[in-house]
């Protein structure tokens, strides 16, 4: 008898009307844990996908499971977006909607979705307790799922898979909005599982990968092409494109202090979430900010972007007004090109990829008004530089994560900021995307224009960072001019 | 005091009746102007009254909250919604005085008790604003004639108010100046003003009349939006039950079915709606969707005729008077209702299945809307304010449903709706007795289209297309959908 645990043969999928699997065979054999890479498109999410039998199951995949295993005999997939529901059973939730303090509980705690979560699977509470451990979530379990940042959510999702304990385990870009720690915790309880039962396959393209990982593949042109060890086929080439002309100037800055903050404290009822917190930019620098899943850094961001309420209540300066003497946070926005997590997260899926770009000019999730020739031309200029042209007119929601985050970094850049504040811009990019996106940044970045760049990993940065912040707790343990991690940690 | 409408003479009734302006974009350059640096106090801090608060505060306006005693003593709800997003909060003696602005967001039944307790606070010349009229109109509220009265009423809950203002856009939004109390002739600058504020202004803005919208309003969620829906959803779950449908499907078709019928009306308008059926169920839903408005068009044209004479307030402000005794009660059967008490079952339904084998409910929306926006248009209410009672909200109504059924209907709905709903409900069902025995499963439960041809008279099927798309329901509508531009997709359980 076999030993594989999954079978495929002659495997085809389209996505949308592309094909993007062609006639893919590939068997996995018990005890292997397989890492899975590919450009983004290449169709890695479809086919963990259609192994997990989502969306419609196909007789070219068969899959066995071990009747002795001590795991427990279902395939669980685990996708790069997560999800959750109100206590009404509706994903119903708008932007920044966390930071709007409202006496009616709109979802579970972190407590009761867990606690929910064990019943439906029946499963024991006290196990889930060392993984919640393991990954820093302890402190967070009476926090409604609403108040979580998009990492603690990822962290709530892997909780959940790893508790379950399947024989097959897939997982899409887990790392995604890990703080470093995070990765390596959850890199040990990987290596654990997997010792005890679990299999798995990882689709990631980062560098720092699991131990148990003992078979490497990569999509290619709708195959699979098996490698020996953790690389790339292709060599990474960027195209030297030109920067659109509308772009190569910044505009002058609308102050030499763009921000200000001073003392600035931010709670959520009894816990601090900002403390005491002093920053101050000036036109022209480039700043990383860094600190681990939960440290403050989105809170600090909203304050910035006019999206945070509490930042009424504090002494803060944006380009050059005191918050809260009287301007709109439309004039706020006017000044900064942003993009999250949490913006993807919340945008209108319905939006072409035009549409979603141009609304970047009023700082609105979808396009609600008319735009003139002028503005047209740029957007569309914009959309043949990040080679979008064949998308133009497709909805967000028919394209791949990757590609939607290009669009928005589209929409981030096109309105020609002077400040761009860029909260892990390349999550869900590969690394021919990335790549790409730091070299308009670095292009974009040139004197006047102003920079704040938020990024887990240290090798996927622009070049002219000058300054650096960060958090921790809250709390603002360095703030000075810019210097690598491994400086840093001897300066702690 | 004297119902307000009634102490008008006729002519005077129709000039307020009649009010209505689809209000241009460029009405609104001057933004939020007429407000800044004055001191808005918002009364009350629920759903509207703390997401109105939040985007007015955000469009750079000076934004405090008075409440009452107790519940700032107490800590209430309130209290914490207002402090916990760092508001000023104090009690109306305290920030009543200073207000030049006084936004009364408390639920209509309280509007005497507040708005007596805040009128003698409020400084010489100030401006009350209200989201609703009744207090006005039906109840003759008088206010102090140097003070000016306006209305801004958002045409959806709180929370879609906050959450489209932050996409950077708005919700439909209908404003008026009370005639009785525009001594300055500020009244509408700072409607409009207050409108940029909340961002009403990107989606569409009506220029109404207190007289007008009560008027309106009170028709709409008493017969289409609120009464007809819960018939329409309990005969359609009985009768399903009765044919032998699955009890669970049936659950679930009815309270996921009426919002998906809906949003393809709120695209696309009544013709929109048909056009999802097949061309035979089209023919059919139409046919007795014709039955169903000579059934119960006298039942609507008396719901207009107590609204406009006033018999309806007195009546339900007897029952207030009386502890709310019948509400209570009626409230109680609703909740007992076999279609309450079954859970959805765990089958999926598609979204083009909610079509096909719910036809029933089609029908009962086409006749519903359009007998409400006619009988409105008789009374004297314009076509535009006519739609955004009827057309316009059914969708938002439906939503409700979707979630938890009419309990969850009735619980988001002010009393004054769910009274009026309760009283349409009983009216009706009765009404429609004889032509529920003629509905069998292929109207209601099971796909219209099976065991039939689908073949349809050519001419049959031109004509009926022409009658639903030149109705002025859809000729209004096809003007004010296009300033609502952004729609969200077609949701699906």
């Amino acid at each position: 008898m076999s030993t594989s645990i999954v079978q495929i043969s002659n495997l085809n999928l389209k996505y949308g009307n592309k094909a993007v699997l062609r006639d893919l065979e590939w068997t996995i054999q018990a005890g292997e844990n397989w890492l899975l890479t590919g450009l983004s498109g290449s169709g890695k999410t479809a086919l963990l996908k259609a192994i997990a039998g989502i969306e419609k199951s196909t007789d070219e995949i068969v899959v066995s499971f071990d009747k002795q295993s001590s795991a427990r005999p279902v395939c669980q997939y685990i996708a790069q977006w997560y999800q959750f529901k109100n206590v009404e059973g509706v994903a119903n939730f708008y932007y920044q909607q966390r930071y709007n303090a409202q006496q009616v509980q709109d979802t579970l705690t972190v407590n009761a979705e867990l606690a929910h979560y064990a019943k439906e699977n029946h499963l024991n509470l006290p196990q889930a307790e060392p993984i919640l451990e393991a990954l820093g979530f302890a402190p967070l379990k009476n926090a409604q799922l609403i108040e979580l940042s998009s990492g603690e959510h990822k962290k709530l999702q892997l909780v959940k898979a790893l508790w379950l304990k399947p024989q097959l385990l897939l997982l899409d870009q887990p790392y995604t909005g890990l703080d470093i720690q995070s990765r390596q915790n959850l890199n040990n309880l990987l290596d654990e599982v997997t010792s005890n039962g679990v299999q798995t396959i990882l689709i990631s393209n980062e560098t720092e990968i699991p131990a148990c990982i003992n078979r490497y593949a990569e999509i290619v042109d709708g195959q699979l092409e098996e490698h020996f060890t953790f690389c790339s086929r292709k060599e990474i080439v960027i195209e030297d494109r030109p920067i659109p002309e509308f772009l190569h100037q910044a505009p002058p800055s609308s102050s030499e202090t763009l921000i200000k903050m001073v003392g600035v404290n931010i709670n959520y009822g009894e816990k601090q979430v900002l403390k005491n917190v002093d920053w101050e930019i000036k036109a022209g620098e480039k700043w990383l900010l860094q600190g681990h899943n939960g440290s403050g850094k989105s809170t600090l961001l909203s304050l910035i972007n006019g999206d945070h309420p509490q930042a009424y209540a504090n002494e803060i300066y944006l380009f050059g007004n005191k918050r809260g003497s009287g301007e709109s946070i439309w004039d706020i926005k006017e000044h900064i090109g942003l993009i999250s997590p949490e913006l993807h997260w919340y945008f209108d899926f319905n939006a072409t990829v035009w549409q979603s770009i141009a609304s970047g000019f009023f700082d609105s999730i979808g396009l609600y008004k008319e735009i003139g020739w002028h503005k047209r031309t740029q957007v569309d200029e914009l959309i043949e530089y990040f080679g979008l042209t064949a998308n133009k007119n497709d909805l967000l929601a028919q394209l791949p994560l990757g590609k939607q985050r290009l669009v928005l970094l589209a929409r981030t850049v096109i309105k020609n900021p002077e400040l761009l504040v860029l909260d892990e811009p390349c999550q869900g990019l590969d690394a021919h995307q990335t790549l790409q996106f730091n070299t308009l940044i670095d292009g974009l970045c040139t004197t006047n224009r102003t920079l704040i760049y938020v990024s887990h990993s240290d090798d996927q940065l622009p070049k002219n960072l000058t300054h650096q912040l960060l958090l921790s707790k809250g709390e603002v343990i360095h703030n000075k001019i810019y210097k690598k991690r491994e400086e840093l940690e001897s300066v702690i | 005091m004297a119902n307000y409408f009634n102490t008008l003479p006729l002519r005077e009734k129709l000039n307020q009746l009649g009010v209505c302006d689809f209000m241009e974009n460029d009405e609104f350059l001057d933004g939020v102007n007429a407000l800044k640096g004055k001191k808005l106090v918002v009364v009350g801090c629920g759903a509207q009254g703390l997401n109105q608060g939040l985007n007015l505060r955000d469009s750079g306006l000076d934004v405090s909250y008075a409440l009452r005693k107790e519940a700032i003593e107490q800590k209430r709800d309130s209290w914490k919604n207002a402090t916990d997003n760092n508001f000023k909060v104090g009690t109306y003696e305290e920030l009543i005085p200073t207000a030049d602005v006084v936004i009364n967001l408390t639920p209509d039944k309280q509007h005497t008790a507040v708005v007596s307790a805040v009128m003698p606070l409020m400084k010489q010349g100030a401006t009350l604003s209200y989201s609703h009229g009744f207090n006005i109109v039906e109840e003759g509220m008088q206010i102090r004639k140097d003070l000016t009265v306006i209305m801004v009423a958002p045409k959806c809950p709180g929370s879609e108010v906050r959450a489209e203002y932050l996409r950077g856009f708005g919700v439909p939004t209908l404003i008026a100046v009370h005639p009785e109390n525009d001594p300055e002739g500020k009244g509408l600058a700072q409607a409009k003003a207050y409108c940029v504020g909340t961002g009403g202004h990107r989606a569409g803005v009506l220029k109404s009349s207190f007289v007008a919208e009560v008027k309106s309003d009170l028709m709409g969620e008493q017969t289409i939006l609120c009464g007809l829906l819960q018939t329409g959803s309990i005969l359609s779950f009985d009768k399903m039950v009765e044919k032998g449908i699955d009890a669970g499907y049936a659950s679930k078709l009815v309270q996921y079915g009426v919002e998906v019928i809906t949003e393809a009306l709120k695209h696309g308008g009544v013709s929109g709606m048909m056009d999802r059926l097949s061309n035979v169920a089209k023919i059919k839903a139409f046919k007795i969707s014709e039955e169903l408005k000579d059934i119960m068009r006298p039942l609507f044209q008396k719901h207009q005729d107590d609204i406009m004479s006033g018999e309806f307030s007195s009546t339900m402000m007897a029952d207030w008077a009386n502890g709310d005794a019948n509400l209570l009660k009626w409230r109680a059967e609703t909740g007992e209702t076999a279609f309450e008490k079954t859970p959805a079952g765990d089958v999926k339904i598609g979204e083009q299945e909610y079509f096909d084998n719910y036809t029933l409910m089609v029908a009962f929306v086409r006749a519903g809307v359009e007998l409400a926006f006619e009988t409105m248009v008789e009374a004297g209410i314009k076509p535009e304010s006519a739609y955004y009672e009827s057309l316009h909200e059914t969708p938002l109504i439906a939503n409700t449903i979707a979630r938890k059924k009419l309990f969850e209907m009735n619980r988001v709905i002010s009393d004054t709706a769910e009274y009026g709903c309760y009283l349409f409900d009983q009216a009706c069902k009765p009404l429609l007795a004889d032509f529920m025995k003629t509905v069998d499963t292929d109207l209601v439960g099971k796909n219209f289209n099976e065991g039939k041809d689908g073949s349809v008279d050519n001419a049959e099927l031109v004509a009926i297309n022409e009658i639903l798309r030149d109705h002025q329901v859809e000729v209004v509508g096809r003007k004010l959908r296009k300033a609502m531009t952004a729609m969200k997709s077609i949701k699906t359980a």
